[in-house]
């Protein structure tokens, strides 16, 4: 962390530790001498400080945040029925058999494809949508307020819309495809063109969004840099590539990571789509993933047990995806101080 | 940057804005004609005059006023709360030196992997022990600070805020919560503003947790519509008119907030 | 806000509290889905009572209603006072020893079809649930596209033709020869969940051993995965969008009808004209779902909770539901009852629909045995049809299939 260590650099000139004393610094700076108390004062401030503001969200979070995970990581190693309540402790058990249920491999793959259809389109047109707004365009604020459209949409209209856009034999896009001479698509039961189908479900949902997001860090970046990039010759392409996204890496980390967690937790638009009376995610489980099988587990099964199981399976995926990502992105924009 | 933008980026930008609304405009079609015409599935292009006589079959159907005026309270409550507690952490973990700064962080941002759907059963049973199910109060206090809150403001506050500005300022004599409120708490703005969009629309769409946590005398709009599709038979005019309907207050938020949020970004951006 | 939080937990009785106000007042509050059709009754009821008063708690689908109830069951606090209980999820409520109040009245000994009544009995006899409505099933069909297809149209006739499933089956490869853009009937899981309704034993034994390589599951399983491949069946999923489109498309002639099911078709047929319900239902009667209302344990008002349930499923009561939502009664003197018989149906071409319904009803003579786990491997055998259905996998394949998940059922 280059830049930290250079702030507390420059701290140490300010405030000098204890064991130094106090005649040091205040001799040095030459600036009008502080009184002991009021050094040791500001010193406490400094160290105190960052507790300070970080403990109410920790108190806040402990409870709702953490006594959820507790409890699951509790459940998990437990024989545990919705309903009847705690078993027998049964150690790795529950983890076993979810490794050992072909559906956990299967809706795994899903989960991971559906991911990358999403993520991916999702976070390139974000990118590029956030440099159209970053623009002196006219009406900015109707422009840039339009992009979360898709966010106000509820849930239950969502469902409504994308089914008879989807429909397998009635819906609005095999009509489409019907006119120029394409067969319809299973779009509920042919595997990857359902993954496609969800895919097109998150993206129009979440991209505007992320594009909110870089568009903020972009606005943020100092003109000047790109007034005297562009004194030098570089063009708005090269500008954007050299200026902008190395500016923005920060942001674009917790774009890519958040992206990450929620693709691969992606419950919602899934659950939405399917058409099937058991909901996970078609006849075969087509586009069933990881979130739906820990309802399914939960709530259709009544087994908590191995529900909070796979919770935590998928939970060690994500943490290695979200790993895989931060190197990688860490390492493609290796200008700057390592964030 | 002066050049003024061409057609090709109004253009792209016309395309986006077409896609996002299309199915706003959908709901708003199917919601404004007669069942009959909604069950035939894909509409006619242009809105039919049944809307209102729909809306208003759905607002006497569900306690449509009471669950948008439950809905505003909870998400402008714990978006407010996100953004403070969220602010204050995240520049913390962005700029102040502590033991254990890393791996708190890391930490914080590891919950995020951990997936929510079993999170209900412990969380009702927090919510009773406090003697809060049934109330409002088990609707927000879940919602107060959020993981992704603090990731997002220490993300945006590592480059937004320049050391050298925090410095110059403690050089200054300033205390540290003046160096926050003065230097970083302006900076944060922009990214203030999304996170209290989003905390916002968050919290609106929600659906699961206040079906759950809320009486349904007294439920947030979500669930609220959700009773509109009671019955097998679902009457889409209706529902969508109901859906339509209960994005109104939102809009009508956004067009409000939307100049402040959006100037909000642009004076955020810390000249060098 | 604090204003707010004070108003609210007082409107609601405020999630733990009694439910008894200063003033004596206890409410009881009632958890219901789809439609019951219990609203003018509660009114009825809050109108003469001042001690008791009735609330009632209503969310859109069953599966959002299994949630709600299944995670407060988990957190031991939080159901409504009394909690309604969709018919194929009751077996497994059964099965959850002390969470649910005994209910047995001799005052209320033989309100309810003999059939009924057994459904709401655990393995000790005690008497968990209050049945409400059930689903006795007819045929609905399409009169216009019959006479398109040179069949007879007359409600009568129609039921001559159509006394065993082989008889249903070769009727509907007659139509599909002379009107071959549309299916038979509406969709295979429908089919199946009709005739599943006839078998003795479909998934488990009477001592809840699970065994589906049974004779009958495969001959239901045969007949169904065979007419997907002869062309009988839409191969929708039920309740999907296309299913719902399906009925504005001349997309099948027939379908399993249950009583409930009359306003489905009339919502999602609006507009379409030639509907009609015949006295008939292939291979002896069949019922298709109802619900029962139960007294969760860790309510704070199980007594006044009891009372209100036996008063809500009297027959004069759901007599009422039924005029108001078409939910069709239980109780024995309900069906028998002149607002019941009497009741006929304009869309489906003024079929008298209450007659024919209580005479489904009676016809009824098998009732299938649910063990706890009757409504998991349902779901497994439903998505096994689908996937003939939908040309994922062939029947022996999908078969395979089914009998691996109900092995990993546990």
């Amino acid at each position: 962390m280059s830049n930290s260590t250079t702030s507390r650099g420059g701290g140490t000139q300010t405030v000098p530790p204890t064991r130094e004393g106090s005649s040091a610094a205040s001799g040095s700076t030459g600036r009008t001498p502080r009184p002991e108390w009021r050094q040791r004062l500001t010193r406490l401030d400094v160290r105190l400080s960052p507790y300070l503001y970080i403990s109410p969200f920790f108190v806040l979070f402990l409870v709702v945040g953490m006594f959820p995970l507790a409890y699951t990581a509790w459940v998990s190693v437990h024989d545990w029925s919705l309903i009847g309540g705690k078993g027998e402790f049964v150690g790795l058990d529950n983890f076993r058999e979810v490794l050992g249920n072909p559906y956990f491999t299967k809706q795994l793959v899903n989960t991971i494809s559906i991911f990358l259809l999403s993520s991916v389109p999702q976070i390139v047109i974000a990118v590029v949508l956030a440099a159209l707004l970053d623009n002196q365009l006219r009406g900015r604020t109707f422009w840039r307020m339009s992009i979360l459209l898709p966010f106000v949409v509820s849930p239950v209209a969502i469902a409504i819309i994308f089914g008879s856009l989807y429909g397998d034999r009635y819906g609005l896009i095999n009509e489409l495809l019907g006119h120029v001479g394409i067969d319809p698509v299973g779009w509920h039961t042919e595997r990857f063109a359902s993954h496609v189908a969800v895919a097109t479900m998150v993206n129009w949902r979440w991209t505007g969004y992320n594009a909110l997001i870089l568009l903020a860090a972009m606005q943020a970046v100092p003109r000047e840099l790109y007034e005297s990039a562009a004194m030098d010759g570089a063009g708005r392409v090269r500008q954007f590539v050299s200026i902008t996204l190395p500016m923005i890496r920060p942001t674009m980390i917790f774009v890519v990571i958040t992206s990450t967690i929620g693709g691969l937790q992606i419950f919602a638009e899934p659950r939405l789509f399917d058409e099937t009376n058991a909901r996970n995610g078609g006849s075969d489980r087509q586009f069933g993933t990881i979130t739906m099988l820990i309802y399914d587990f939960g709530w259709q099964l009544r087994d908590l047990g191995r529900a909070s199981a796979t919770a935590w399976l998928l939970f060690v995926v994500i943490c290695a995806f979200g790993i895989a990502n931060f190197l990688l992105i860490r390492r493609i924009g290796a200008l700057g101080g390592d964030r | 940057m002066t050049r003024r933008p061409g057609f090709l980026v109004y253009g792209l930008l016309t395309a986006f804005l077409v896609g996002s609304a299309a199915p706003l405009y959908w709901s708003f079609l199917l919601g404004s004609h007669t069942k009959e015409i909604a069950a035939q599935g894909v509409p006619p292009l242009l809105p039919g005059g049944h809307f209102w006589s729909n809306a208003e079959r759905a607002m006497t159907t569900i306690p449509f006023w009471k669950a948008i005026g439950n809905s505003l309270l909870v998400s402008t409550v714990t978006a407010c709360s996100v953004v403070f507690f969220c602010t204050l952490a995240g520049y913390a973990f962005a700029k102040l030196r502590f033991r254990g700064r890393g791996p708190l962080l890391v930490f914080v941002i590891a919950t995020m992997a951990v997936p929510t759907q079993l999170g209900v059963v412990p969380m009702f049973i927090l919510m009773s022990e406090f003697g809060w199910t049934g109330t409002i109060t088990a609707v927000i206090i879940p919602w107060l600070v959020t993981a992704f809150g603090v990731f997002f403001m220490r993300q945006y506050l590592v480059d937004a805020v320049p050391d050298e500005l925090v410095e110059a300022a403690r050089m200054d004599g300033c205390s540290q919560i003046r160096i926050f409120w003065h230097v970083a708490a302006p900076a944060a703005r922009p990214a203030a503003a999304i996170l209290w969009l989003f905390t916002f629309m968050q919290v609106w769409t929600d659906f699961f947790w206040p079906l759950i946590a809320l009486p349904n005398s007294n439920p947030t709009i979500q669930v609220a519509l959700n009773q509109l599709q009671s019955g097998f038979f679902k009457d889409y005019s209706l529902v969508l008119a109901g859906t339509t309907l209960a994005t109104i207050p939102l809009l009508v938020l956004f067009v409000l907030a939307g100049r402040q949020l959006v100037s909000g970004i642009m004076q955020g951006a810390v000249k060098g | 806000m604090a204003l707010t939080l004070a108003t609210t937990a007082a409107a609601c009785g405020g999630g733990d509290d009694d439910g008894t106000t200063a003033d004596g007042v206890t409410t009881i509050t009632v958890a219901t889905f789809n439609e019951f059709g219990y609203e003018g009754l509660i009114d009825e009821w809050n109108a003469a009572n001042d001690d008791i008063k009735i609330e009632q708690v209503k969310v859109g689908t069953w599966d959002d209603a299994k949630a709600n109830l299944y995670t407060k069951l988990a957190a031991g606090s939080g159901l409504s006072d009394i909690e309604a209980i969709e018919g194929d999820a009751m077996p497994a409520i059964l099965a959850e020893e002390g969470a649910f109040e005994d209910l047995t009245d001799d005052e209320i000994d033989g309100r309810w079809l003999p059939w009924v009544e057994e459904k709401t009995l655990n393995a000790d006899g005690q008497m968990i649930g209050y049945a409400t409505d059930i689903g006795p099933e007819g045929i609905c069909y399409r009169a216009d596209l019959f006479k398109k297809a040179g069949l007879p149209t007359d409600r009568e006739e129609v039921a001559g033709l159509m006394g065993t499933w082989d008889d249903y089956f070769a009727l509907g490869e007659e139509f599909i020869k002379k009107v071959p853009d549309t299916a038979w009937y509406d969709s295979s899981g429908g089919l199946a969940q009709a005739m599943l309704n006839q078998v003795a034993n479909p998934f488990e034994t009477d001592d809840n051993t699970v065994e589906v390589e049974n004779d009958e599951l495969k001959a239901v399983w045969a007949d169904v995965t065979g007419n997907i491949e002869k062309g009988l069946s839409t191969k929708l999923p039920q309740w999907g969008d296309d299913w719902t489109a399906s009925f504005q498309n001349d997309g099948f002639a027939t379908m399993a009808c249950p009583g409930w099911m009359l306003g489905v078709v009339e919502g999602n047929a609006e507009g379409v004209e030639g509907w009609d319900i015949a006295n008939v239902f292939p291979g002896g009667g069949g019922n298709w779902g109802g619900s029962f209302l139960t007294v969760p344990s860790q309510g704070d008002n199980v007594e006044e909770a009891k009372e209100v349930a036996a008063w809500l499923t009297a027959p004069e009561q759901q007599v009422k539901a039924f005029a108001a939502k078409g939910t069709f009664p239980s109780q024995v003197e309900a069906l028998e009852s002149d607002e019941v018989t009497s009741a006929t149906n304009a869309f489906f071409n003024d079929a008298p629909t209450g007659e024919i319904l209580a005479e489904r009803a009676q016809a009824v003579t098998v009732q299938p045995y649910k063990g706890p786990k009757y409504s998991d491997i349902l779901q497994a055998f439903q998505a096994a049809v689908l996937r003939v259905d939908d040309g994922s996998q062939d029947a022996a394949e999908s078969w395979d299939q089914f009998v691996t998940d109900v092995e990993a059922l546990g």
